[in-house]
Parts: C-alpha cells; structure tokens; sequence
C-alpha cells in the first residue's frame, strides 16, 4: 500500500469508528459526525437562530479545529494565509449550507447514513457526486478564486480561538448558551469524550487531508484515486460496525433525521458538491484548513454558521417530515447564486 | 531527463503552465499536490524535461523542486511561497 493511502484509509477507518462510537454515546443516528448539522447546532446554541429542537455546542467541532491546529504546528505546516476572494467563499459557503440542510446533512453524513443503510443518502451521493461533475467543468473552463497571501498570526489564529473560547464558555458558563430540551440538539455525547475524538479526528485529517470532495473531484480531474480510499473507508467502516451493533437498517422510510423526497436530497447535495469544488474542499475539509491558519477556510466556516442560522431562521431547513417550500425555492436561488459566481469568477484558462 | 514537480497558488495557473509546457513538447500532467510538499491541497504539474523550463512558469507559481530519483527527496529550485 502507497504510504499516502495509508494515512487517508486511517483517517477513513478512525472516522467510522469515530461516529459509530459518538452515536453510541448520545449522538443522533447516523450522526457521530455532520460538519454542517453541528455547525447548525452551534450557531443555535450562540442564539444567531431560535430552531430550539438543535441548539448545542458541538465539541467535535472545536476539536477538529484545536486538533488540526496543534498537529499543524507540531509539524511547523501552520500557516496563515488568506485573502482569496473571501466575500465570494462567505457567499458559496451560505449556498453550500442551503443545500446540505435541505439534504439534512453534509457529505461526511451522507457518508454515514449510507452505511447505516439510509437509502435516501445514496440517491443524495448520486447528486453530490453529479455536483463535483459540474464543479470540475468550471474548473477546466479557468474559474479561480485567485490566490491567497501570507498573513499574520493573528489572522489565523483568530477562528481556533473563538472556538476555544467557545468551548470554554459553554463548559464552564453553560447557561450563556441555548440548549435543546429535545430532539437532535439534546443528544449529544458527553463533552469531553466528543472533544477529545475531536482532536484526533482533526489531526488525523491534517496528516492525510481528508476530503470528501477531493475523493471524486480529484478522480474526474487528474485520474487520481487516492482519496477514493478513504472514502470508500468511511463507508466500508460503517456498514460494518452497524452490522455488528444491529443498526444497519436497509430502507428509504424511518431513517433517522432524514426525509424521502429523492428530487430534493439529490439536488441538495448536488449544490453541495458544486459548491464545495469551487471553495476547494469539502465543509470538514474547511474546519481543517481554518485549524491550519487558512483565513479563507476561516470565512468560510463563519458562512457556514451564519447560513445554518439562515436556514431555521427562513424556514429553508428540510425536517423528517420533508423539504419546505422556502428550502426549494433557496436551493434554486442557489444553483443561480453559483452560475453567477461562476461566471463572474472565470478567466482564460 | 529528470522529474519536477511545480505547485502553484490556484488551479488555473497550473492548468495554464501544463499547457504552456505541453506546447514546447514537455510531458507535464496535472496532479493533486504531493503530501510531502505541502499540506495544502492544490494543483500541481509533474514533467519530465531536461531542465527546469522556469521561464515558463505562470505568475502565480509557488514552487518548482527537482525529484530524487528515488523516495520522497527534492531538490528547491524556485520558492514564492
């Protein structure tokens, strides 16, 4: 085995572990791990919306950011960089949270759903991957964000500390937060054991740079498939463990925090894999890179918490009863918002 | 002939110096950034030529190393990191 698949099937396996461990501590099903649920989860337990069913500071999330951080500069790769079109990255990271709300999920989860049997999550990795299909067009066709620059050490210090703080805040002063009382807010495994899966998990991520998108973007852009390793092996992982403890459940209905409508989970996870080409990685990827100093991954997380709050705030999120109205609508406005994007980004390649 | 490896700051400077090589008859092909380079992941473009061809580098490049001929050794021949 190539020494570098080693590292990405590692981080695959651990992942898997990871989440079927967290699910079976507290977590939602399916659930150990969802960049964007827990970014939404927190941007409630900061009060930016009033969705009381998933309010809760994630310490996964604080984690992988403190994690990749500290393995960064252990390895002298923490670098503060930005300034890559940062107002556009907030505004594809709003879109790209449009679409994993309406799907109830980003890729990591949709990962996990499928190996714990969500047959809605399938149809949903079919959009993803058509998704990153069109991303690589506008790749080859010169889109480009521009490059980033070296910045200070504040710059990209700023994001882990605010999540530090945050984490600190919400042990410590707990009631300075919203809390769900129920639903998936209120299950949650317990903070430390979150936190510290957080960390490894983080650091893992650095050492291999995990990315869900990456696994097929690279595989339709250079034939390289590599990352298709670990992807495979956060599914593989799964499907195994959830044999083993009795949760694999192989069906579309009653899936946990997950809805039915085929059209609107593969067209939500269509403009997240369109989205997340043009950002230049997957949301865990970016929770990665702000921990490395990347203040452009750094606004995009932000966007990402800011469009979670947009999301419950304007009735756009999918529950298990199914898509909203406004979610479809948004979901449209952001295939427009990405088009535009794309064509006001592009130059001759 | 000897190995390079160019990486670069977005995606279309290294498609733009593929092509640029490609056109001086350079077997240059676009890949994913070795780990061992950088931790960051962009494009590279990996040629094989008697020299570096640094002339034909696009303005956003970042870095152009010369590979060992065996494992994961290079040899820095431009850095605008």
């Amino acid at each position: 085995m190539k020494k570098r698949n080693f590292w990405v099937i590692l981080t695959g396996v651990v992942i898997g572990i990871a989440a079927l461990a967290l699910s079976a501590l507290g977590n939602p099903g399916n659930m150990g791990f969802c960049i964007a649920c827990f970014l939404r989860d927190t941007s409630g337990a900061l009060k930016l919306h009033s969705a009381e069913v998933v309010q809760y500071v994630r310490p996964e999330i604080v984690g992988m950011i403190l994690g990749a951080m500290i393995v960064a500069m252990l390895t002298k790769e923490f670098k503060p960089r930005g300034g890559s079109s940062p107002m556009t990255r907030f505004v594809i990271a709003v879109v790209v949270m449009v679409g994993a709300l309406m799907f109830l999920g980003c890729p990591l989860r949709m990962m996990l759903r499928v190996g714990g049997g969500d047959l809605n999550a399938l149809i949903g990795l079919v959009g993803f991957v058509a998704g990153i299909f069109v991303g690589t067009l506008w790749m080859r066709g010169g889109f480009t964000l521009k490059r980033a620059y070296a910045q200070s050490l504040t710059e990209g210090l700023t994001l882990p500390i605010i999540a530090a703080v945050i984490m600190a805040l919400s042990a410590f002063l707990p009631a300075l937060f919203a809390a769900s009382e129920s639903g998936p807010g209120s299950m949650h495994a317990p903070i430390l054991i979150a936190l510290v899966v957080g960390l490894v998990v983080g650091g893992l991520c650095q050492r291999s740079r995990f990315c869900t998108v990456a696994a097929s973007r690279d595989a339709m852009l250079f034939k390289d498939f590599s990352m298709l390793w670990g992807f495979a092996a956060v599914i593989v992982t799964t499907i195994v463990g959830n044999l083993i403890l009795g949760k694999f459940h192989l069906s579309f209905a009653d899936q946990p925090v997950a809805h039915t409508d085929g059209l609107w989970n593969f067209l939500g996870m269509a403009l997240v894999g369109w989205g997340s080409v043009l950002l230049g990685g997957c949301p865990l990827r970016q929770v990665i890179l702000a921990g490395e100093g990347n203040s452009d991954a750094g606004i995009t997380v932000t966007g990402f918490v800011v469009g979670a709050a947009i999301c419950h705030n304007f009735g756009l999120a999918s529950s298990a009863k199914g898509p909203t109205a406004n979610g479809m609508i948004a979901v449209v406005v952001g295939f427009v918002l990405l088009t535009l994007i794309g064509l006001f980004n592009r130059e001759k390649a | 002939m000897k190995e390079y490896i160019a990486t670069f700051h977005t995606h279309l400077s290294a498609m733009r110096t593929q092509r640029a090589l490609a056109g001086q008859g350079v077997a240059a092909r676009l890949a994913p950034v070795p780990r061992y380079l950088s931790a960051s992941c962009g494009t590279c473009v990996l040629y094989r030529a008697n020299e570096a061809h640094l002339g034909d580098m696009d303005a956003d490049v970042e870095r152009v190393v010369e590979k060992s001929v065996q494992g994961d050794g290079f040899m820095e021949l431009l850095n605008r990191a």
